[in-house]
C-alpha cells in the first residue's frame, strides 16, 4: 500500500500485459513527440503531417492538441500562468499513459515555460522527442492564422505568448524546425524528417 | 456559403469543401442526448465531427467538443474556461485507426465496490483480447492517482474530479481505436452517466460487478474494510459512503457465493458481448 500525492490506501496492480507485449502486437515503440512554438507556428499542421506520415507507414499514432483538449479533458483551465501549468501536467500525463499503451504520441501545445516542458520529459526519460518550432515572432504574427495575435496587440487578449507573456524557447532539444534563409520547409517535408527519427 | 441540412429541429451544416471528392457512405445516427454523429466511409476519411447550429449557437457532436479530432471551424469558439480555441482537424480519424487494428474503440467501464474484483477483471480482460490479437489499455483508478490524477484526494469533488478525467481519457483513448478498460469504483450513478455522455451511442460499456458486501468484506483483498470497520479510513464506499449501482447497464456479472467465478469466465462474457456488437473488428 503507498501513499502517494494526496490519496492514501493505494495499491499498484500489475497487468499481465504490458508496454513490451503492445509494442511487441503493434510492432512499433510507443513515445511522445512533443511539439512546442508559439502561436502560429505551424505545430498543429506539423503533428497532423506526422500523423498522415506515421499511418502511411502503418504506424498509430495519436495527436494531443492543445486547443483539443481544452475542449474536453482540460476545459476547467484558462489561460493564466497556474492553468497552463497544469495543462501541460496532464497532458504530458496522458502523453505518457498513450506511450505505455504503445502509440506514437504526438503532443502539440506552445508550452512556453521550459520547467513545464522539463517536467514531462522527467515523465519518460527515454521516450521524450521534443520538437522546437523555431519560427520568428514576425512570422508567426504575419500568418496570424487565428487573428490572434491582432487582437493582443489591441490588448483584447492579455497574457498572450509572444506578445505579453514569455516564451522560452529549448536550450537543447531533439530536434528543431523551422525557417534557414528565410525559407520555411513545408509541413510534409518536415513530416518525413522526423517520421525517419520516429521509426 | 454551408449547405443546411434540416433533421427534426436540429441543423446541421456542411462546407462543400467537406464534401469534395467523397466517396463512399455517409453515415448519420442520432445518439442518446440528441448527439448527431456523422461518419463518413470511404477512401478519404474527411472527418467525423461536424458543427451544428441550434439557434445561432455553435454545438460540437460526438460528446460536447473534446479532445478527438474533428472538422475544421472557421470560427473561434469560447469553450469553458478557455476562449479563442479553434477545432484543429487532422485527416487521420478513428476509423483510419479502427482500420489498421481491426477492432472498434470504446471503453469498456467497470464499476462495483472495491473488492468486487474490477481490476482482476479488468487484467483477464486486457490479457484475452491480447491474445486475439485486440490492442487494450487498462485505466485503473489507483494507477491513475498515481500520475494524472496525483493532485486529487477521495474528497468528493475530488472524486468526481477523477472520474471526470478518467472518462475524459477514456475517451481520448476510444477515439484512438483502442479498446480502454476502465476500472474503479465509480459509486455515484451521476459521474458515471457524465462519462457515458461523453461517448457516442454504444461505445460506453458500463460493467457492474454485482458482489455483495459481505462476500467484498469477507475478501477484503487490501485490508480496508477492516480498516474502515475500526473508524481509520472515513467515507469509505459501502460503509460510510453511498455505492450507487447502475440501474441499466450494458453488462452485469452477478456473483453470490464465496466462490468467485473465474476471472477469465468473466472476461468471456464482456468478449462475447464485445463480438456480438463488432467491437472486435473494423467497420
Amino acid at each position: 500500500m503507498s501513499t502517494v500525492g494526496n490519496s492514501t490506501n493505494i495499491f499498484w496492480h500489475e497487468c499481465p500485459v504490458g508496454k513490451s507485449e503492445r509494442q511487441k502486437l503493434l510492432n512499433q515503440k510507443g513515445c511522445v513527440v512533443w511539439i512546442t512554438g508559439l502561436s502560429g507556428s505551424g505545430k498543429s499542421t506539423l503533428a497532423c503531417s506526422i500523423n498522415r506520415e506515421l499511418y502511411s507507414k502503418g504506424k498509430l499514432s495519436y495527436v494531443l492538441d492543445g486547443d483539443n483538449l481544452r475542449h474536453g479533458l482540460n476545459k476547467d483551465l484558462g489561460f493564466k500562468f497556474e492553468d497552463r501549468t497544469e495543462n501541460i501536467r496532464r497532458v504530458g500525463e496522458v502523453a505518457k499513459l498513450f506511450a505505455d499503451a504503445g502509440l506514437i504520441c504526438i503532443a502539440s501545445l506552445i508550452s512556453p515555460y521550459r520547467k513545464d516542458r522539463d517536467a514531462c520529459r522527467a515523465l519518460l526519460p527515454e521516450s521524450f522527442i521534443e520538437v522546437f518550432m523555431n519560427m520568428p515572432l514576425e512570422v508567426c504574427e504575419a500568418r496570424d492564422a487565428k487573428g490572434l495575435y491582432k487582437l493582443a496587440r489591441a490588448g483584447k487578449i492579455t497574457g498572450f505568448t509572444g506578445i505579453d507573456d514569455p516564451y522560452e524557447p529549448p536550450l537543447k532539444c531533439e530536434i528543431e524546425l523551422g525557417h534557414k534563409d528565410g525559407v520555411c520547409p513545408t509541413p510534409v517535408a518536415m513530416a518525413g524528417k522526423l517520421g525517419a527519427a520516429i521509426c | 456559403m454551408p449547405a443546411i441540412c434540416e433533421v427534426g429541429s436540429w441543423g446541421f451544416g456542411v462546407t462543400s469543401e467537406g464534401l469534395k471528392g467523397l466517396k463512399g457512405k455517409l453515415g448519420l445516427g442520432i445518439g442518446a442526448g440528441n448527439v448527431v454523429r456523422f461518419e463518413a466511409r470511404g477512401k478519404r476519411n474527411v472527418g467525423q465531427v461536424l458543427a451544428l447550429e441550434r439557434g445561432g449557437m455553435r454545438q460540437h457532436v460526438n460528446g460536447k467538443g473534446d479532445g478527438s479530432q474533428g472538422e475544421n471551424l472557421h470560427q473561434i469558439s469560447t469553450v469553458g474556461n478557455s476562449t479563442n480555441i479553434k477545432w484543429h482537424c487532422c485527416s487521420v480519424g478513428k476509423l483510419d485507426r479502427e482500420g489498421l487494428l481491426n477492432q472498434k474503440g470504446c471503453v469498456i467501464w467497470i464499476t462495483g465496490l472495491s473488492g468486487s474484483g474490477k481490476s482482476t477483471l479488468a487484467c483477464a480482460l486486457s490479457r484475452e483480447l491480447h491474445s486475439r490479437g485486440k490492442l487494450t489499455y487498462v485505466l485503473d483508478g489507483d494507477n491513475v492517482r498515481h500520475g494524472l490524477n496525483s493532485d486529487l484526494t477521495f474528497k468528493p469533488e475530488d472524486r468526481a474530479e477523477n472520474i471526470r478525467r478518467i472518462g475524459e481519457v477514456a475517451k481520448l483513448f476510444s477515439d484512438a481505436g483502442i479498446i480502454c478498460i476502465a476500472s474503479l469504483i465509480s459509486p455515484y450513478r451521476k459521474d458515471r452517466a457524465a462519462c457515458r455522455a461523453l461517448l457516442p451511442e454504444g461505445d460506453f460499456i458500463e460493467v457492474f460487478l454485482d458482489v455483495p458486501i459481505h462476500v467484498c468484506e469477507q475478501r477484503d483483498p487490501k485490508g480496508l474494510y477492516k480498516l474502515a470497520r475500526a473508524g481509520k479510513i472515513r467515507g469509505f464506499t459501502g460503509i460510510d459512503d453511498a455505492y450507487e449501482p447502475p440501474v441499466s447497464c450494458e453488462i452485469v456479472l452477478k456473483e453470490e457465493g464465496r466462490e468467485a467465478t473465474p476471472p477469465r469466465e468473466l472476461a468471456e462474457q464482456v468478449i462475447s458481448y464485445l463480438y456480438e456488437k463488432g467491437y472486435l473488428h473494423a467497420q
